[in-house]
């Protein structure tokens, strides 16, 4: 789709509280065919060290308005909802009453009751609701997909997939706020793996078992779990363990990353999305210079397409249910060490 | 070091991992075994003999390499005639024949040790000095993968024999996993393909949480893959001051592309360019046979992880996290006898 045939749409960016929203800002803004305004009422009140409100609105250059109700007065045709984690079930539920096609920041929900009920929403409504799982767009893993469907591994015994990145700690304080993430790595980092997991094995988890500590960043006084291992029985009797921990060191020169380690009968395929960099040595020390495709872009034109065709851009609401399900029942299983069945 | 007379036992896989480090370390090696002793022999310049029994006679220590299954057997007779043993891990087939074993070696008053051969990997040790040093804080999160072309010998399959991949391959990072974060109060574990009628899959892989005494958490994977399949471990261990990591897919000194190379490899790990970690291996427990200090691993260790595999294997089994107390697998191990 360019822009040039196509008429303007307009999206509302729902809160600068998730920093991805900066990002998909950008990549909106820079298109050419999407009209961007953004409001992020809660961003004054918050204790985080980077701008949030009017002045992150001015620094993107995008109109800027003081409240939720007044962004959808606005009449967006979609929003992205990049609020805290707890407050995304009402902001879908708002957005959804007002009409507007909807892409929600991982994880759709801190509880699959939630995700329901806003699959409930979107449903009457008769909007669309996406979910932003960027790695999905990774060409790695439409290489591994690909190479799994075409059965170069044989059958898929095991899944090994790490999610391991610095703690999101000044910059957005409500990560390790319990009242407002919902938890910690286990809310922040299971997800993703278990997104591919759900679109590379396309079936439902059986048994999830999982156990976490507070051992890493206990100095800052974190209230939620740092590190977590989260493993993950299927029907067909694949195994796949997730290391969801927030492990990367805060001194590395780069955010952490992804990774994913399919074993099969005929070998094994590991893909790392976020590996591709040039690395080096300056004054101050490591450099890492990350290059590659603009996940948020893919996933951006995935929504906007979705929206211009009227049909349901992947990955929708229904992985996002499935995804927070896991996470839920990961925690869970860790108040007891012993495995839950799903 | 004097003349050391090592007896072997056993000229199968692993037996090629010891015979040339002990001709290395000038030791006059002689081999007893059922089925290739005259081949091994021949290869090092060992002598054969006969009978376990002359093997004892004419031998100041004993290298168990022989099937898992053999060993309480193998290692009760060489402790019954005095001598120091080296036994090829795990110690023992089940908990019960590594406490046996133990409690003889402590009654007869010689030194018996587990060839916990990883602890001699100059990666595994240099992390697990690190770790000591307090290089990367307390510790939190380990991963420990090992994998590639399955076992060739029939009895690996069998694990009435050989216990499968966790006791046989999996123990080794089981028993890195507690040399870096100490002891284990809880260990998970699942396996795909299931192991049906005491078989194991010739292509398996497992995945074993354990949960330590000082809440960190450790992630091992072990396969057994197909044919062809390159053999490669890695780690990275994550404590809140820095992170540790090494992976033998990126780590060679030296980097072949033969076109003339014949592609595939074999069970045991790639020859290195450094000193083999079999050859520090044998030189430490040789000094410790005769009278030097104590090696870095010990009978405890050797014990301890057989319980580790284990409990691994009766997690897969019932489904459910098993509890684990290394000091009451200890416990009893005086009065196994």
């Amino acid at each position: 789709m360019t822009g040039a045939e196509s008429a303007s749409i307009k999206v509302a960016v729902l809160s600068f509280a998730h920093g991805h929203a900066v990002g998909y800002v950008r990549y909106l803004k820079s298109r050419g065919d999407v009209e961007v305004i953004a409001c992020d009422p809660d961003g004054v009140r918050s204790p985080d060290a980077g701008p949030r409100g009017l002045e992150l609105a001015s620094q993107l250059g995008v109109g800027y308005l003081d409240s939720v109700e007044e962004a959808l007065a606005w009449g967006p045709d979609a929003v992205v909802v990049c609020s805290e984690n707890i407050k995304h079930r009402e902001l879908v539920e708002q957005a959804a009453a007002a009409g507007a096609q909807i892409l929600c920041e991982k994880p759709l929900a801190t509880t699959a009751a939630d995700a329901a009920a806003m699959l409930d929403a979107v449903e009457r409504a008769g909007v669309a609701l996406m979910v932003a799982y960027p790695v999905r767009f990774s060409p790695s893993f439409e290489d591994l997909k690909a190479q799994v469907r075409a059965g170069r591994l044989g059958d898929v015994l095991a899944v090994l997939g790490t999610n391991n990145g610095k703690i999101p700690l000044s910059d957005r304080r409500w990560f390790t706020d319990p009242a407002l993430s919902g938890g910690g790595c286990f809310v922040d980092h299971i997800v993703h793996c278990a997104d591919l997991l759900d679109s590379l094995l396309e079936q439902s988890a059986t048994s999830v078992r999982a156990v976490s500590n507070r051992i890493l960043h206990a100095e800052s006084g974190v209230e939620v779990e740092t590190g977590g291992l989260v493993t993950i029985t299927y029907p067909s009797g694949v195994i796949a363990t997730i290391d969801c921990s927030w492990s990367h060191p805060m001194s590395a020169p780069n955010w952490g990353g992804v990774t994913l380690e399919v074993v099969g009968t005929k070998g094994s395929i590991k893909i790392s999305p976020f590996a591709s960099h040039v690395d080096g040595y300056g004054a101050d020390g490591a450099i890492w210079l990350p290059y590659g495709p603009d996940l948020d872009a893919a996933m951006i034109d995935e929504f906007l397409d979705g929206v211009r065709e009227g049909r349901n851009p992947q990955p929708d609401g229904y992985v996002g249910l499935r995804t927070a399900a896991l996470m839920n029942a990961a925690q869970r299983s860790a108040l007891t060490g012993q495995p839950v069945a799903l | 070091m004097a003349k050391l007379r090592v007896g072997m036992i056993g000229a199968g896989g692993v037996s090629h991992a010891h015979a040339p480090h002990w001709v290395a370390l000038g030791a006059d090696v002689s081999v007893y075994a059922l089925v290739g002793a005259d081949e091994l022999a021949a290869r090092y310049g060992l002598t054969t003999v006969g009978t376990l029994e002359q093997l004892l006679l004419t031998t100041d220590v004993i290298d168990i390499c022989t099937p898992t299954v053999t060993h309480r057997e193998l290692a009760l007779a060489a402790i019954g005639a005095g001598k120091n043993v080296l036994c090829e891990k795990p110690l023992g087939r089940t908990v019960e024949d590594a406490k046996v074993i133990a409690a003889a070696a402590h009654a007869a008053n010689v030194q018996v040790y587990p060839a916990h051969v990883v602890r001699f990997f100059p990666e595994y040790a240099a992390l697990h000095a690190a770790v000591e040093q307090g290089e990367i804080g307390q510790l939190a999160v380990l991963r420990f993968t090992r994998g590639g072309e399955g076992a060739t010998s029939d009895w690996f399959f069998d694990d009435a024999q050989s216990g499968g991949i966790i006791l046989d391959q999996m123990i080794h990072d089981l028993d890195q996993a507690r040399w870096i974060a100490g002891e284990v109060v809880q260990v998970y574990a699942v396996q795909n393909p299931p192991t049906v009628n005491g078989s194991i899959p010739r292509n398996v892989v497992v995945h074993v949480t354990l949960t330590h005494l000082n809440r960190a958490i450790s992630l091992i994977q072990g396969i057994w893959g197909p044919r062809g399949m390159d053999f490669r471990t890695s780690f990275e261990v994550a404590g809140d001051a820095g992170a540790l990591r090494f992976d033998s897919s990126a780590a060679g000194t030296i980097v072949e592309n033969l076109c003339t190379a014949e592609a595939g490899t074999s069970y045991l790990p790639p020859a290195s360019t450094e000193e083999s970690p079999y050859l520090t291996q044998l030189r430490e427990i040789a000094k410790a046979f005769q009278g030097g200090p104590a090696p870095r691993v010990c009978l405890d260790d050797g014990i301890i992880a057989v319980a580790l595999a284990e409990a691994a294997q009766e997690s897969i089994a019932t489904g459910s996290a098993i509890e684990f107390d290394a000091s009451a697998v200890l416990e009893s191990k005086e009065s196994a006898l």
